[in-house]
């Protein structure tokens, strides 16, 4: 009786949910496309006023422009570099701060010891300190050891800088996964690298991935330490490389918006790989749906 | 090739009006020297010369040229950093300071250049007085500090009024304005003019299709600091006295700062002036959006281009206003320029790598682009192949260049901390123009942090 | 005698770390491990293998933070100028707190304090209420849940100085999306346009629509995971009892997020320094200190005013104010875990 008069009621209110949903979210989208649109602008449409809304013909100059397909102004910003540059960052600092922040994370959340609380602030502490204070000296250390301006050194200070995230994460992840797992597998003669390896890893990957977003976005984004220790095209990244439309002639919004959208390619594809595990990872363990 | 016989022509015709007799001696000279290459004399095989410039579209042409340098002596060039001025001026700064240099070869710049005098060698050394010559005196001088030349040129700069010749020449527009100011309407040559215009076309173009500002500069950084600065020196005052005790709250401060003022609040000048650097007055002049103002002449091949400037073919040029203090023009000029640092591995390869990119040739061909040559046979030359050129500006610009540095040019105080300086003060001006503070009150706490910072930089010890 | 102190700790931790790094490199190469770890007797084994699970972690923490934040502290203590930088790097007691009394009476500082802490509540409490809005509604979506999570992630993609310049573009008085979009709807005369970047409350407005523009994905992100984890049960028992949505809401969903909102906002607050980039692109503090922060203030007195010792002293108001925000939620997350 009850049920039969809320059904129509409630399958509206679902419509209204859904719909609602996204338009707010296609609303708050909506900056993000009018950059992608921009970088498709033939040039006279983009820096005029009062504005052409809609493009009047899509074009491709702007990423011919940037890969030095007109010769005039070939090689005016070496894309390419700075792209292979990116991804080297970003893949090896990933791929380190997952294998150390997951090891160290495992630590604190399955074992008590001496200055547990101590160190884990530490780690979570040094995350917090703006990167104006580091610079200076940060530079100074890079030069001592020939670091500066290669993509290792900058892989090695994303690593530090992404690390207590990781840890943080992974340590929330472990500790969803119930401990008496661990103490079967040690009663069954494992040691605790295997019981880690073999019983607890495989259980945290989902969280492993959730980790992995936030350090390849991190590094795939920075702006202040890369400018710092990087000069040159052998190891400028593309935030830097950013710069490059604004030197000394007028902003090139058009040129900005298309390397933007290369940009952002790497990083919709490697959210779109990882993301569902993601939400699950979030979760801590406790997966649903 | 037309364009080579109109050259040949052109250089001939100047060729005879200053020899007087043509002769055809001068013109076998003339086709046999073009402009020549310098400092490819060594051989450098095996060295690798280390750069540290600025970056950017206007200056890629020089970089190819890197190419033509290591064929000739066996040098490699790498490139060890590029950036915007304020980053090249950081890395710089970084390196000097923690004495980390490894690079051969500097950016330098003339407003900049006081801040790295104890770091880079004195270019006496490596040039001879006739490897010299042919650079700008005025330049060379501005770079010399405590008789050590700092730095050798590479192009110049110069402010100078741009103004729409369409706005300018309208007929209704010059009957309306003579009959409200009492005087004919012409390109301001004061700075009193230059309000009483402004006020003018931003009025009466208000309700038109296409309104424009009367006129704007810069409004923030050094680019707000020089600015003031050069308007400043032209009503007869000065930022420091010679004892390094800032002077600018005076009459002239207050007229300057008062004039900024004026401007923004009646709405004279754009609304985001404070916000606007260099690349945002350019665009607002090359789209049409103001009807005058002081500008470098940098930007000339990019405003003359059709393709990009809705006001190609509509502007003119000419030298900037006067203010109070009556004969002096404002003339803020700047060079970009390479120095060695101190502790650069191969000093004597780099002076080599500076002639090259300062020769004659190299120079030339960065000046077609629109960049102001700092050597007297450059000049020569640009304005002789300037006299076939289509463009009717392409001579009156190069010879009102010519005039201004040759008379005008002045650079801001050669003091290490000028940048330190502008970054105390250009946010108190900021809030004179906004009307946080008045006129006064602002030049009176102005003068009292600068001075407080000179005092803290050892400047009265 | 302490600047003595001072600068042999500066340079002494470093000598001590690279140490440190050399003889983990000589027991990387004295493998096996295995047979390194069966002299280690069982009972301290269940201490020591988390520790060696940690060491690396910390070692490289410590390489590139303690280091320069060692060095910070002790320049912030003197009148360091980077143009003088053998005269001026030197420790004395006597003058040891110039910098930090200075600041006390520097009114900018001061303002940039207030603009800072201004800007940080009001965008991390605005992306908060709009994450649980949005991650509310979006765990009642039936249908595209992955396109929506996908749309929903887009802002969190672009790199903070991306951000900056394009909401710089957007806010820009004379070619700007928003003057253009307001003339446009006859909002706006053409010949009138808003500098929204240099009229007073716009200019953080602008600054902080941005961040939040940029940070509320991560929000909803987590909150939403931390909604679809939540017992479905719980609600049908209440829709039995009849409560209504804001009901449930209040008293199941709220306290049962509890940690997940702590989660979100820890993470938030790590990353509280990033808004930096999109500040400085922005207005840079400009104009006439009205959108001064802490960051800029001290990024500018270090590059381009070169004055070192004062711009470590106010990065170090940075650095208190980050640390302070972390513990603060940090312990609330200890506490919330113990609950649960």
């Amino acid at each position: 009786m009850l049920t039969n008069a809320v059904r129509p009621y409630r399958r509206l209110r679902q419509t209204i949910y859904n719909i609602v949903a996204f338009t707010i979210l296609i609303i708050g989208a909506l900056p993000a496309v009018w950059i992608i649109f921009t970088a498709f602008r033939p040039g006279n449409e983009v820096n005029i006023r009062p504005a052409i809304w809609i493009p009047h013909r899509l074009t491709l100059d702007a990423f011919e422009k940037l890969f030095g397909g007109n010769t005039d102004v070939a090689a005016a910003v070496p894309v390419r570099s700075y792209m292979w540059n990116s991804i080297r960052v970003a893949t090896l600092s990933t791929l380190i701060v997952l294998i150390l922040g997951t090891m160290a994370g495992y630590a604190f959340s399955r074992f008590k010891f001496r200055g547990h609380t101590l160190i884990f602030l530490f780690i979570m502490l040094s995350r917090s300190i703006p990167g104006v204070a580091l610079s200076f000296p940060l530079f100074l250390l890079m030069r001592k050891y020939d670091l500066v301006d290669t993509v290792h050194g900058l892989a090695f200070v994303y690593v530090a800088v992404n690390l207590p995230i990781s840890v943080w994460l992974m340590d929330g992840f472990f500790r969803q996964i119930p401990p008496e797992l661990d103490e079967a597998a040690y009663i069954d003669g494992c040691g605790y690298w295997t019981a880690f390896w073999r019983i607890d890893l495989p259980l945290a990957l989902p969280g492993i991935s959730a980790a992995a977003i936030f350090a390849f976005l991190a590094s795939w984004n920075e702006y202040q330490l890369a400018s710092l220790i990087t000069g040159t095209p052998d190891a400028k990244t593309f935030p830097v490389g950013l710069y490059d439309f604004t030197s000394q002639f007028t902003v090139d919004w058009r040129g900005m918006c298309a390397m933007s959208v290369l940009m952002i390619i790497p990083a919709v594809v490697f959210v779109l790989l990882t993301q569902r595990s993601m939400i699950r990872g979030l979760t801590f363990g406790a997966i649903k749906g | 090739m037309r364009k080579k016989i109109g050259l040949l022509l052109a250089v001939l015709l100047i060729c005879s009006v200053i020899v007087g007799v043509p002769g055809k001696q001068s013109t076998v000279r003339a086709q046999d020297d073009g402009p020549q290459y310098a400092g490819l004399d060594k051989d450098l095989s095996g060295i690798t010369i280390r750069f540290a410039g600025i970056g950017g579209q206007p200056y890629e042409a020089m970089y190819d040229s890197f190419k033509v340098f290591e064929e000739a002596t066996g040098a490699k060039v790498e490139i060890v950093f590029l950036g915007d001025g304020f980053e090249i001026d950081r890395y710089l700064k970084q390196n000097y300071a923690a004495g980390t240099v490894d690079f051969d070869v500097a950016w330098n710049h003339t407003s900049f250049t006081a801040q790295y005098v104890d770091f880079v060698e004195d270019m006496r050394q490596y040039f001879t007085e006739e490897e010299l010559a042919p650079f700008s005196p005025a330049i060379l001088d501005a770079a010399t500090i405590d008789g050590k030349l700092t730095l050798i040129p590479r192009h110049a700069d110069i402010s100078a009024m741009h103004y729409r010749t369409d706005l300018f020449g309208n007929a209704d527009y010059q009957a309306q304005f003579e009959s409200e100011y009492g005087y004919p309407l012409a390109p301001p040559t004061t700075i009193a003019e230059m309000y009483d215009m402004a006020e003018f076309f931003t009025n009466v173009t208000k309700d038109t299709d296409s309104p424009v500002y009367g006129t704007q500069f810069a409004g923030k950084e050094e680019a707000l600091a020089g600015r003031f600065y050069e308007l400043l020196v032209a009503n007869g005052g000065n930022y420091f006295n010679e004892d390094w005790e800032p002077i600018f709250d005076n009459e002239a401060g207050v007229a300057t700062a008062q004039w900024m003022r004026d401007l923004y609040e009646n709405g004279y000048i754009p609304p985001d002036t404070p916000n606007n650097i260099w690349p945002e007055v350019a665009q607002n002049f090359c789209d049409g959006k103001v009807a005058f103002y002081l500008e470098w002449y940098g930007w000339y091949s990019y405003f003359q281009d059709p393709n990009s400037c809705a006001v190609a073919g509509k502007f003119g040029l000419t030298r900037g206003p006067v203010g109070t203090a009556g004969d002096v023009h404002t003339g803020w000029a700047g060079a970009h320029a390479f120095s060695i640092p101190k502790d650069a591995e191969n000093k004597e390869a780099a002076a080599q790598l500076i002639k090259f990119l300062t020769s004659e040739r190299v120079a030339y061909e960065e000046s077609q682009l629109g960049l102001l040559a700092v050597r007297g046979d450059v000049w020569g030359r640009l304005i002789a192949e300037a006299g076939a050129s289509e463009d009717p500006l392409a001579v009156p610009r190069l010879e009102l260049a010519q005039q201004q540095i040759a008379e005008d040019f002045f650079t801001p105080p050669l003091f290490a901390d000028w940048i330190s300086f502008t970054d105390l003060w250009f946010p108190t001006l900021q809030s004179i123009m906004l009307g946080d503070v008045s006129v006064e009150e602002g030049l009176a706490q102005a003068v009292e942090e600068t001075t407080g910072l000179m005092e803290d930089l050892g400047y009265y010890d | 005698m302490l600047s003595l102190l001072t600068e042999r700790f500066s340079s002494g931790v470093f000598v001590i770390m690279n140490a440190f790094t050399q003889v983990m490199g000589i027991i990387w190469r004295l493998l096996p491990f295995g047979y390194l770890w069966n002299l280690v007797p069982y009972d301290r084994r269940r201490t020591i293998f988390p520790l060696l699970l940690i060491v690396p972690t910390v070692i490289i923490i410590l390489m590139v933070v303690l280091y320069p934040l060692g060095y910070s502290v002790y320049v912030s203590f003197t009148p360091l100028n980077m143009l003088r930088y053998e005269k001026t790097f030197h420790f004395e007691q006597s003058t040891m707190w110039r910098n930090y009394e200075r600041l006390k009476d520097d009114e900018i500082f001061i303002r940039s304090l207030k603009n800072t802490i201004l800007f940080l509540a009001v965008t991390v409490n605005t992306e908060f209420v709009l994450g649980l809005l949005l991650s509310q509604l979006m765990a009642r979506v039936t249908w595209g849940q992955g396109l929506l999570r996908t749309i929903l992630m887009i802002p969190m993609m672009f790199a903070p100085v991306l951000v900056g310049f394009q909401f710089a573009w957007f806010f820009n008085a004379s070619v700007g999306l928003v003057n253009n979009a307001m003339t446009s709807l006859g909002l706006m005369q053409l010949n009138d346009p808003k500098p929204w970047l240099v009229d007073k409350p716009t200019g953080m407005i602008a600054l902080m629509i941005a961040s939040i523009w940029m940070n509320v994905p991560i929000m909803t992100i987590i909150l939403l995971a931390g909604t679809l984890s939540l017992p479905n049960e719980l609600y049908e028992a209440a829709e039995v009892d009849g409560a209504g949505f804001l009901n449930q809401f209040r008293h199941i969903t709220l306290p049962l997020l509890r940690p997940f909102i702590l989660i979100a906002l820890t993470i938030r607050s790590l990353d509280v320094s990033r808004a930096y980039d999109i500040v400085r692109i922005m207005t840079n503090g400009g104009p006439a200190h009205r959108t001064e922060m802490i960051w800029t203030y001290a990024g500018r007195m270090a590059i381009r005013s070169n004055r070192y010792g004062m711009a470590s002293a106010i990065s170090m108001a940075g650095v208190i104010l980050g640390i302070l925000f972390t513990l603060y939620l940090f312990r609330q997350l200890v506490k919330s875990r113990v609950v649960y």
